[in-house]
This record gives structure tokens, C-alpha cells and sequence, in this order.
């Protein structure tokens, strides 16, 4: 797939000036390194808050930069790198790494310096990413990270044999303590005090050289044994095996208490999503209808009140209540991420996954569904597979996300008998709601095995896990985290959810009837209700309904309030006995079955359609996903319309 | 005799290195960004519930698949437990 990334090498010198970043006159330092070698807390601790997030230009790859003031008193940049092993080129992350440091990417310049962050305590796989680094001809630093595990377990290494073998400075830091940074800012000080003469030091490398045609096997045993004899140099003894880790993954991965711990943990984060969050965005619903509130009595009334309270106000409202929500799961999936659970998580996950055609890491994407689609796809970076990846967002909708609570617990409440069904513990209300969740996970199965066979069908990439050590989370990584995925997820969602908000109340407010609004019959969304009631009558479905759904198209929970509007229910909620009565009027019980199962399949939501542009890079995935799931939708609805 | 040996064969706990791996490259690929390279000491630790083994791989712990585990050929290193 031909990347916008693989722009022509270009004189570093004559480069125009790239417009977006920080400031051309600072120097500009990389920091690379393997994945979990502690490369972001090392970024977080030098950087702190001054930090962006954006994304390199045309791919889905995260850019980090961040400032750091020198003892000097001097700012630089400092580029986080994406996480690599090496520079085969194949993924994305490699890609990206491997081009920033040859300084061929767009708006980013080619950095002064590098930073190489290695985990000690896996120093001799880790330095596998020391020789490629060194060959992009930049004066590097090698950071020997986590060196308090790596005493502890009694590792040991020459540090001047290893600067000598390499090339290279040495420092040892233990960045979670704040060890050893003041060391790392000294380098950076002196190598950029004479920036010019520095850079023009640098070869550019060139973006094919012959050794990309070698066979990889070959390339990488040759650099391995070139490492391993300069560990041999530096009189390197392997630290031993984390006591703490091995007794912990003793019973992590234990036969019996294994899965028994995984399942807690679902239970927990479900727990947390769903009960935790609760009061927190209950305040949030209040403050937003509150504030509302306050502008409509400041603001005469208009249609620019009625756009700004009924369109803006309420429609980015019912994205932001679930803020809370998506930063509980944020910070439990950080924790577990941090401290090294997740990757056993996704070991234990792998097989069942595997067999429906997914693998291990989709887990924490899929669970992320739960909460929201948004973050979920955003998630399913981590998926490394591009096969395995699409497939993770393609089923990631069928999740049952909280949007779609509201709409449940509305149609459930109004319909649904409050019954006994099986003992005095499982009524019909909560054996529907079950219904519904499970319905959603057999249609994901259902997905993820058909692609398999059709749209992604070919070999099986292999998952093969690293399990870092057990480390505690560093509270101050796990808040810029929350800080990060928060900014993302209102940026994305706010902003789709502002765009359709506004052009709903438009459909809503025109034609004008004798220089006022018109009635929702009238009006040209009811008229697209009117317009589509053919296409959903045989689902039991009426033109109030079509209304709601054409509406609920920005997301799903909208529908709640839109049916209020039609039913001429004042401030309606799922929990509105007005409009639950209005519902029971106008809609016999076999159409609200059809209408929930829709609800089921059905991607009603716009954000969801957006991030996955975004993450495929193209409207074709999105597409495809918007009419498959609607068919699904409307084959389901239709089924339940005729069997109930 | 000792090239038939495979990992996914080999006793908990005892060091092997690695000689060959029975694999199109795609497959053997993110093995090999992780250190899995032919002269890497391999030593199973443990099995996932799942019966999948966990091995340490020079210093690095990783989780394979079985069937991934039986296309690598290992040889019991000399001295080694």
C-alpha cells in the first residue's frame, strides 16, 4: 500500500521549512526504542506537560513531541517515536520511526540527536534496534532504562566497553525514579550547543540501500551475533529472572486461577464502566442541562438560541456525558496496560480468539467496545496483524456500546413485562437486555468468521506476545494517558457530533411556516421520516420511527430525545413515563422488538463511521461496514418484527 | 537425531538454542523482531492455560502459540540443566 509518508529523500539543508512544528530554531532530538522499554515514561518525565499528540501526516502513527528545558536553560524538541523492534519497514510504526530519523517526513525535520532507550534487564534482545539506529548517522545516546530491575537481578555491564564497541555515550537511568535524566539532558545540551555543524555531520541515509533485499533472517543473525560479541566484550552477565514476576505469572497463567483472574477482571472493568461512571455522568447531564439552561434565559429567543441550545448544547451534551465513562475505562485499561497484566490478559484471550478468526490482542479493543466504539478502534492499534487489525474494528460496532443503553432501557421499560422468568433473580427486562448484549457478540463471531473466509482471507499471521515484568504503574504516566485519550476522543466525536447536530436542527427548523418553525410532520427531517417509511414499514416501522432513526444517525442515544420531539414530550428520557405511554400507543410490541434488534446491528453513529476513515485510511472500510451492518440491521429487525 | 528436536518438545525449564526455524518468512517474522533468531538461547518457563508455552527467550519473555512452538528446531545446549 503506497504511503503518503514515502515522499522523495530531500537535502536535509534545503528543506523548506516545515510550518507545523514547535519552533524551526529549536533543535530537535528523537527518542527511540522498543516497545515496553519505558521509552514513554522516560518521555513524560523529561517533557511533563508540555507535551502535543497529533498525527504524522496521512497514516494512522501518533506523533508526540514535547519540550525540554536543558540545564542550559535552552528548550529543544523531543519526538517520541513509535515503539519498534527493528526497521524491517513493514509496519506502519517502523516505518514512521525509520523515516523521521532519516528526516523524509513531511514537517518533521531530521533530528540533531537521537535518544535510544533500551530496557536493561532485556538488553540483549533490546540492542538488537542499536545497529540500524547507528546506521541513520546521528549522534546517539544509548539509555540503559529500568538499571534499578537490572542491579536488583544482579545484571552487570561495562559501560565504557559498550560506548567504546558502539560508538556511542552510555547512561543509565531508571526513569521511573527520575534516576539518571539530569545525564540524558546533559548529552542533549552538548551535542546541540553546536546544532549546524552537527547536522551537516549527518549522512543522509538513502531510503533503499541493498541490504533490504538480503533475506531478513540473514541480516538479523549476523546483527545478533555482532551483539552478542560486543556483550561478550563488556563482560555481560544477563540479570536473573524477576522473582516478583515469576511467582505472580505462576498464578496469572495458572490453569485454573488464570482464567479465573481474567474473568474478575472483565467483571470489574464492566463493573467500573457501568455503575462507577454512573453518578459522574449524571453530573455531567446535569451541568449541561444546566448551563443550557442558563444561556437560554441570558439569550433572547431566536433561531439562533434554538440552534445553540436544541442543536449544539444537546447534541455535543450527549457525546460528552460519556466522558466519564470512556476515562474509567481509560484508566483501568492503563493501569492493567502499565502493570504488565494486559499482555497476559491477551495470552489467555488468544485462543478463543483465534478461533472465531481474531487474535489475542483484540481483546482490549473489543472490551473497549463496551464502553464506546470510539476508543475501541483507536485501540485496535495494537493489533499488529493489518489483517487482524481491520477484522478487530470491522466487529468492534457489534459491541454493545453505552449509547445504546439509553435506547434499550427506554423501548425495554415501555414494552417488556417486569416478570419473573427464571426464579426471582432473572426478570424478562434483564433476560432481554442479556439478549441483546449476547446478540450483539454472535453477530461479531458471525463477522470475524465470514471476513476471515471472504474480504481477509489469506495466512495467518502468528501472535507471538512479549510479557514484560510486573511493574507499578507511574501515576503521573497513567494521567497524561487519560489526558491524551480524553483530548482525542472529544476532539473526534465533538466534532463529527457538531456537524450532524447542526445540520439535523436545520432539517428540523425548515421549511419555515409563516416565518416560524415548522411542525415535525412538516418539517424536511419528518419528511424524510415520511421519505423512508416505505423502506422500514416491513419492520413494523412508521414515519415517527423513521424520524428517530434518521436522527439517531449521529448517534444512537439521539433517538431517546427525537421521539420525545415527535410525541411532543416535554425534556424526555429514557426514563420518562410521558413518553414511554406515547411509544406504547403508537407502536405495537412485535415493531419495538424489530426497533431494539435494529438498535442490535445497526452502526448509528457517525463518530464511529468518522475514526474508522480515519483508521483505514479511506471511506471504503466505513462504507462497506455502514451498509453491512445495516442489512444486518434490517434483516434482524425484520425477523424479529415477524416472529414476535 | 538432535535435529528432530522441537520446542515445543522440550522439557519446563531446560535451555535450548535455537538451530532452524520451519518457517515461511512472513510467519517467522515478528519472531525474529523479538530476538528469535537461530543461536538464541530459548527456555520454556511455563504453559498458558490455554496449553500455549511461555519461553524465555535470552533475557525476554514471550508467549507462542503451540503450533508456532513445534516448527522451531532446537538443540539441548551443552552444560545446560
Amino acid at each position: 500500500m503506497p504511503s503518503p509518508l514515502s515522499v522523495a529523500p530531500t537535502c536535509h539543508d534545503t528543506a523548506a521549512p516545515p510550518p507545523s512544528e514547535g519552533s524551526e530554531l529549536r533543535p530537535l532530538v528523537a527518542l527511540v526504542g522498543p516497545p515496553n522499554s519505558g521509552k514513554t515514561t522516560f518521555f513524560n518525565q523529561l517533557t511533563g506537560l508540555r507535551q502535543k499528540v497529533a498525527n504524522y501526516p496521512g497514516v494512522t502513527v501518533e506523533k508526540h513531541l514535547g519540550q525540554v528545558t536543558l540545564p542550559d536553560g535552552r528548550t529543544v524538541d523531543l519526538l517520541d517515536l513509535p515503539g519498534v523492534n527493528g526497521f524491517s519497514g513493514r509496519s506502519l510504526d517502523e516505518r514512521v520511526t525509520m523515516d523521521a530519523l532519516a528526516g523524509r517526513i513531511e514537517g518533521v525535520r531530521r533530528p540533531d540527536a537521537v535518544v535510544l532507550v533500551v530496557d536493561a534487564t532485556r538488553l540483549e534482545t533490546q540492542l538488537m534496534l542499536a545497529e540500524p539506529v547507528l546506521e541513520m548517522g546521528l549522534p546517539t545516546l544509548l539509555v540503559l532504562n529500568v538499571i534499578d530491575e537490572f542491579d536488583a537481578q544482579r545484571g552487570a555491564v561495562q559501560d565504557d566497553v559498550l560506548a567504546k564497541e558502539l560508538g556511542v555515550d552510555v547512561v543509565r537511568t531508571d526513569a521511573r525514579g527520575g534516576r539518571g535524566l539530569d545525564r540524558v539532558q546533559d548529552f542533549i545540551a552538548r551535542i546541540t550547543r553546536h546544532r549546524g555543524w552537527v547536522s551537516a555531520l549527518g549522512s543522509q541515509p538513502d531510503a533503499d540501500d541493498g541490504r533490504v533485499s538480503l533475506p531478513m533472517i540473514d541480516v538479523l543473525t549476523a546483527r545478533r551475533r555482532r551483539i552478542r560479541s560486543i556483550l561478550d566484550k563488556a563482560a555481560y552477565r544477563a540479570p536473573g529472572l524477576s522473582g516478583f514476576t515469576e511467582k505472580l505469572d505462576a498464578i496469572v497463567l495458572h490453569r485454573v486461577w488464570g482464567p479465573l483472574i481474567f474473568f474478575a477482571m472483565v467483571v470489574l472493568v464492566f463493573e467500573a464502566i457501568f455503575s462507577w461512571a454512573i453518578p459522574f455522568m449524571d453530573g455531567v447531564e446535569w451541568f449541561i442541562a444546566a448551563t443550557g439552561g442558563w444561556i437560554a434565559a441570558v439569550l433572547p429567543a431566536g433561531w439562533f438560541r434554538s440552534l445553540l441550545i436544541d442543536g449544539v448544547w444537546a447534541g455535543v451534551g450527549s457525546v460528552v456525558v460519556f466522558l466519564p465513562q470512556i476515562l474509567i475505562l481509560f484508566l483501568f485499561l492503563a493501569i492493567l496496560e502499565d502493570s504488565g497484566y494486559m499482555a497476559r490478559a491477551a495470552v489467555i484471550a488468544d485462543r478463543s480468539m483465534h478461533r472465531v478468526g481474531l487474535q489475542g490482542r483484540a481483546f482490549l479493543p473489543l472490551l473497549s467496545g463496551y464502553a464506546c466504539a470510539v476508543p475501541a478502534i483507536l485501540a485496535a492499534r495494537t493489533v499488529e496483524d493489518e489483517r487482524d487489525r481491520l477484522a478487530t474494528i470491522f466487529v468492534t460496532p457489534f459491541m454493545t456500546c453505552s449509547a445504546r443503553l439509553p435506547v434499550y432501557a427506554l423501548l425495554i421499560a415501555a414494552f417488556i413485562p417486569d416478570v419473573q422468568v427464571l426464579g426471582p433473580f432473572l426478570g424478562a427486562r434483564a433476560l432481554t437486555l442479556l439478549g441483546l448484549y449476547a446478540l450483539g457478540i454472535v453477530a461479531a463471531v458471525g463477522t470475524a468468521f465470514l471476513l476471515r473466509r471472504t474480504f481477509l482471507r489469506g495466512r495467518r499471521a502468528d501472535f507471538v506476545m512479549e510479557l514484560p515484568p510486573y511493574r507499578l504503574p507511574s501515576p503521573r504516566s497513567v494521567l497524561y494517558r487519560l489526558w491524551d485519550r480524553s483530548k482525542i476522543f472529544l476532539k473526534r466525536a465533538g466534532g463529527i457530533i457538531f456537524a450532524v447536530t447542526v445540520i439535523l436542527w436545520v432539517l428540523a427548523q425548515f421549511p419555515q411556516v409563516d416565518g416560524g418553525p415548522p411542525t415535525v410532520e412538516q418539517s424536511a427531517l419528518g419528511q424524510a421520516g415520511q421519505f423512508i417509511e416505505p423502506a422500514i414499514a416491513p419492520l413494523g416501522f412508521d414515519w415517527r420511527v423513521g424520524v428517530g432513526l434518521v436522527s439517531s444517525l449521529a448517534a444512537r442515544e439521539v433517538i431517546v430525545g427525537s421521539l420525545g420531539t415527535i410525541y411532543g414530550v416535554e425534556g424526555a428520557g429514557e426514563e420518562s413515563f410521558q413518553l414511554q405511554e406515547a411509544l406504547q400507543q403508537h407502536m405495537p410490541t412485535d415493531a419495538a422488538i424489530a426497533l431494539l434488534v435494529f438498535f442490535v446491528f445497526a452502526l448509528q453513529c457517525m463518530s464511529t463511521v468518522a475514526v474508522m476513515r480515519r483508521e483505514t485510511a479511506g471511506w471504503k472500510w466505513p462504507i462497506f461496514q455502514f451498509a453491512y451492518m445495516l442489512m444486518l440491521a434490517w434483516g434482524g429487525a425484520f425477523l424479529a418484527y415477524r416472529i414476535f | 537425531m538432535n535435529d528432530d528436536l522441537r520446542l515445543a518438545h522440550v522439557p519446563m525449564r531446560e535451555t535450548v538454542e535455537l538451530v532452524r526455524m520451519d518457517l515461511p518468512e512472513e510467519l517467522a517474522r515478528p519472531l525474529m523482531e523479538r530476538g528469535v533468531l537461530p543461536g538464541c538461547r530459548m527456555c520454556p518457563l511455563r504453559t498458558s492455560p490455554s496449553g500455549d508455552p511461555v519461553v524465555l527467550v535470552d533475557g525476554t519473555v514471550l508467549a507462542l502459540r503451540r503450533d508456532l512452538a513445534r516448527c522451531l528446531c532446537v538443540k539441548s545446549v551443552a552444560g545446560a540443566a
